[in-house]
């Protein structure tokens, strides 16, 4: 008996080194993705284009080393879906795309004004990839020519590209950073309708030489990625660019702005900064008279970042004054964006929608087969309260000592 | 087994001594009355081996025989000569040798008025005698009669109390055992004055007949452990006991666990403290290492010195100790599993450099890391049985070796360096080596079904232990306690350490009915300015 117990643990144990790794892979047989690019193609194909890291040209020391070549590489591929262009870019790719480490999701211009839904299923549904990359259309150009520009001070373009994306975010609010679950969200919404940051690029003169290495070799380097405006979606269609100011209302408004700084003119001519350093938006939706209403209640506090006007800073008076004049001109921002978007775009970007929805759920099952309708003539209530908390370390400015 | 059964058996009736079986042949075990007759048989048993030291001399006027016997090396000559021969031959000519004769009970008077020595004991048979004689006593025997002394005078080489040299520490006493299990008591009974301390001696072995000491104090320590170290060490039939360790192998509960559940320690203050917690120590002649039982998983992360700094340090350094065990334990398994399964894991920065590492490395992980544990072993073996001076240039030419030249001829990443040396460092922060010892010899499994299975791999090794840890017991104490069970007085003693006026009590599954340790003694310092 006890012999065949043994005999029995023995054969359970050798089981254990049959089983084989199935999904052991070593580092050095990963194509770590940082980025991908989706284009449409002209014969309706996806072009997938992919940034790979080649790790000894970016880590630092001996076993890097960095031998002058470039730090990622492109692979690209062409398939009727998504999922077969991954698999086709083995053809020219040694090691299988790793896509665990993506941080950029930039898609064509051309693709966005297809429709980008279909193109996202398999990113939600791989198990590889993670959902905290940020999704970026590409203004006006193709998706890969944005991922084959070098950047300087970040090796790795897309590491560039995810980094700006979040610096920005906190201090100057005009972009988003969206990631897929974000987009998801949205997209199915009824009451809210997608937005993504645009990414541009801008270049000098030569698109060869622009590109090649000398971009990362002169100081002023000739290609440049920035981002800037937001793109609107109806549905999963882009419909339209949202300019700075409108871009700076929409994060306001869906509370995603962290840091930003606002020119407010002086009561006495000039002008003075207000530092935005946190914000606070309260949206409620309601019925009245049949007819849906959205009230904003916009709480902005911050410091003073610059004044360029005469004005006493030692009495508290002329700070609530400056407040006064900081709610006055953002509400003229606001109120201005909100009508914009309202009459040229005509989609819900703000999910106004939802605030309906949640207040009047009822009311809402009426008002959502047509909703982009009624949010053209939606009535919005806006509300804002700037408090100042800081003014810097000086408080009366010196230009007035200068005259 | 049968065949060793009939064989002990023949043995018995070959040799009464061996077997140190008295009973069935008490003739022949007898003390003659002849002197020469004793001497003959002792010569003979002991096959006339030259270290037996015989003297005959004439006691007093009258001349009666008597003979001496000690081994030479084990006893203190000079204590021979003053207070035995000098007693005998000298003084009992002055005025006590006048009565010295075949008339009067000559041992009687020996032992009354002129030894002058203090640890006399009757001998009448030969197995005692021969016991004593090749422990180190001188025995004493007069001719007509059946009867004789052995006179304690142990002495001989012995190595001095030394500073530890395996269990150091910086703020504490620094002495250890040593080989001499007297001394070693005496270290004891010096820290703990109470007449409750305890001694019980056994001899075992039938060859090495060495003593075993058990201790503890009475009224704290559960009478059932010791009626059950007892036992176990009644059990014990073997030829020799060399070291503690033969001890803790025959009587530990769980034949084939990989961890310890019989502290160990050399130090007497370590020692001390087990016992006051109502524990019961096994000293074994010949061997610093006194052996500690009841032991519990947490005894093994707490050094002595934990409970001489202060309590916050203490508990930090137990903390560290703790978090150690687990890179002790799982450091190359984790990295082998996160960089070969897991690579999502890992912050993208760290894996592009991991990556960049890696590259050109012909192994796997897993064989990298094997290899590297193994040239890490050897060279911990080799470090450890080299002569010192030649230690040294071992170590050099292991770090120059697995440090650097593995590096940069590209066989191993830099990073699985990195992996090894901090977890060759984590397994040398146990103040026991006992527990180290497992731990290392566990790596090695981990590492391969991390290599297999990743990091499910490794949680199923990881709980497959604890419920191994668990299911231990240690003469009847639940290994893991206070943790399962789980006894929240007794955590005051385990990962934390609380101050000395917060120990209220000892452990409640070791001392079961003597719980309470100590007042409230906190000082109390007055409110008011002095």
């Amino acid at each position: 008996m006890k012999r065949y117990v043994t005999l029995l643990i023995m054969l359970l144990v050798f089981l254990l080194f049959t089983t084989g790794c199935w999904n052991r892979r070593e580092l050095n047989e990963l194509a770590i993705t940082l980025a991908f690019g989706i284009d449409s193609t002209m014969d309706g194909q996806y072009l997938v284009t992919a940034q790979v890291v080649n790790p000894k040209e970016v880590a630092m020391g001996k076993a890097g080393g960095g031998n002058g070549r470039s730090p990622v590489i492109i692979y690209q591929a062409k398939g009727q879906t998504i999922f077969e262009a991954l698999q086709k870019m083995t053809k020219e790719s040694p090691r299988k795309i790793y896509p665990s480490h993506l941080r950029m999701l930039v898609i064509g211009e051309s693709l966005a004004k297809k429709g980008i839904g279909k193109s996202l299923d398999i990113l939600s549904r791989n198990s590889e990839l993670r959902s905290d990359y940020y999704i970026v259309v590409a203004k006006g150009m193709n998706a890969e020519d944005i991922l084959k520009v070098p950047t300087a001070l970040e090796k790795i373009p897309a590491i560039n590209l995810f980094d700006t994306l979040k610096e920005t975010a906190k201090a100057w609010s005009a972009t988003s950073f969206v990631t897929l679950d974000d987009l998801i969200t949205d997209l199915v919404s009824d009451g809210k309708q997608p937005v993504l940051t645009g990414v541009f690029l801008h270049m000098k003169g030569d698109k060869e030489k622009d590109l090649g290495n000398q971009n990362v070799e002169v100081i002023d380097t000739p290609a440049r990625l920035f981002f800037q405006k937001l793109a609107v979606f109806k549905k999963d269609k882009l419909v339209g660019w949202l300019d700075e100011k409108q871009s700076k209302t929409y994060n306001v408004i869906t509370n995603k702005e962290a840091g930003t700084a606002v020119n407010v003119p002086c009561p006495k001519g000039g002008k003075f900064v207000f530092h935005v350093t946190s914000s606070n938006t309260e949206m409620k939706g309601k019925i009245k008279n049949g007819k849906p209403e959205i009230d904003l209640n916009v709480h902005v506090e911050g410091s003073i970042g610059e004044v360029e006007c005469d004005i006493d800073l030692t009495k508290s008076e002329s700070i609530d004054k400056l407040e006064e004049m900081y709610e006055k001109e953002t509400r003229k921002i606001f109120n201005n964006a909100i009508k914009q978007v309202q009459e040229k775009y005509k989609v819900d970007i703000f999910g106004f929608g939802e605030a309906i929805h949640r207040a009047d759920p009822k009311a809402w099952k009426k008002l959502k087969k047509d909703w982009n309708k009624s949010f053209e003539n939606l009535h919005v209530n806006l509300h804002v309260q700037g408090e100042i908390r800081q003014i810097g370390t000086i408080d009366n400015t010196f230009l007035e000592k200068i005259k | 087994m049968r065949f060793f059964k009939k064989q002990r058996k023949n043995s018995v009736t070959h040799s009464s001594f061996e077997q140190g079986d008295q009973s069935k042949e008490n003739n022949k075990d007898l003390l003659k009355t002849s002197l020469e007759g004793n001497i003959q048989y002792v010569k003979q048993v002991l096959g006339n081996s030259r270290d037996i030291v015989i003297r005959e001399i004439q006691i007093g006027k009258k001349g009666v025989k008597a003979g001496i016997f000690y081994t030479d090396g084990l006893v203190d000559t000079n204590s021979i000569q003053n207070f035995i021969l000098e007693s005998l031959m000298l003084d009992i000519h002055t005025d006590q040798g006048q009565i010295i004769s075949s008339q009067h009970n000559v041992l009687q008077i020996l032992k009354d008025d002129i030894l002058t020595v203090g640890d006399i004991q009757d001998v009448t048979e030969f197995s005692y005698l021969l016991t004593s004689l090749l422990s180190g006593d001188v025995v004493l025997l007069v001719d007509g009669y059946a009867q004789g002394f052995t006179i304690g005078m142990r002495g001989g080489k012995d190595r001095g109390v030394t500073e530890s040299t395996t269990e150091t520490v910086v703020r504490g006493p620094k002495e250890s055992f040593t080989e001499n299990l007297r001394t070693n008591t005496a270290l004891i009974r010096r820290k703990i004055k109470t007449p409750n301390l305890w001694l019980e001696t056994k001899t075992i072995g039938r060859m090495t007949r060495t003593n075993v000491a058990i201790m503890y104090i009475d009224g704290v320590v559960n009478d059932k452990v010791v009626e059950e170290v007892h036992k176990r060490l009644d059990r014990i039939d073997i030829d020799g006991i060399l070291e503690s360790g033969y001890i803790e192998a025959l009587i530990e509960d769980e034949k084939f666990s990989p961890f310890p559940t019989i502290y160990y320690s050399e130090r007497p203050d370590a020692i001390a403290a087990e016992l006051l917690e109502g524990k019961v120590a096994i000293l074994v002649d010949g061997t610093p290492i006194v052996l500690v039982a009841p032991a519990l998983f947490v005894s093994f992360i707490q050094s002595a010195e934990d409970y001489y700094q202060r309590a916050d340090i203490s508990t930090l350094i137990r903390l560290l100790r703790f978090f150690s065990i687990f890179i002790a334990l799982l450091g190359p398994s984790l990295y082998i599993a996160i960089t070969t399964f897991h690579q999502e894991m890992l912050p993208t920065g760290l894996l592009i450099n991991l990556a960049a590492q890696r590259e050109g490395v012909p192994f796997p992980a897993f064989i990298e890391a094997l290899m590297m544990e193994t040239a890490f072993e050897i060279l911990r073996e080799a470090g450890l049985r080299m002569p010192k001076a030649i230690g040294q240039a071992v170590s050099i030419v292991g770090t120059l070796v697995i440090g650097t030249a593995a590096v940069e001829a590209g066989f191993v990443s830099a990073a699985m360096v990195i992996v090894i040396a901090i977890t060759a460092t984590s397994s040398f922060v146990l103040p026991t080596l006992a527990l180290s010892m497992s731990i290392r010899m566990l790596r090695f499994p981990m590492m391969a079904l991390a290599a297999s299975f990743g990091l499910f791999g490794i949680l199923v090794g990881f709980i497959a232990l604890v419920l191994h840890l668990c299911s231990l017991r240690s003469f009847g104490v639940p290994y893991m306690s206070p943790f399962g069970p789980f006894i929240p007085e007794d955590i005051k003693d385990t990962l934390i350490r609380v101050p000395w006026w917060r120990m209220f009590s000892r452990p409640r599954l070791i001392s079961q009915k003597n719980i309470k340790r100590e007042q409230n003694s906190a000082s109390k310092p007055p409110r008011n300015k002095m």
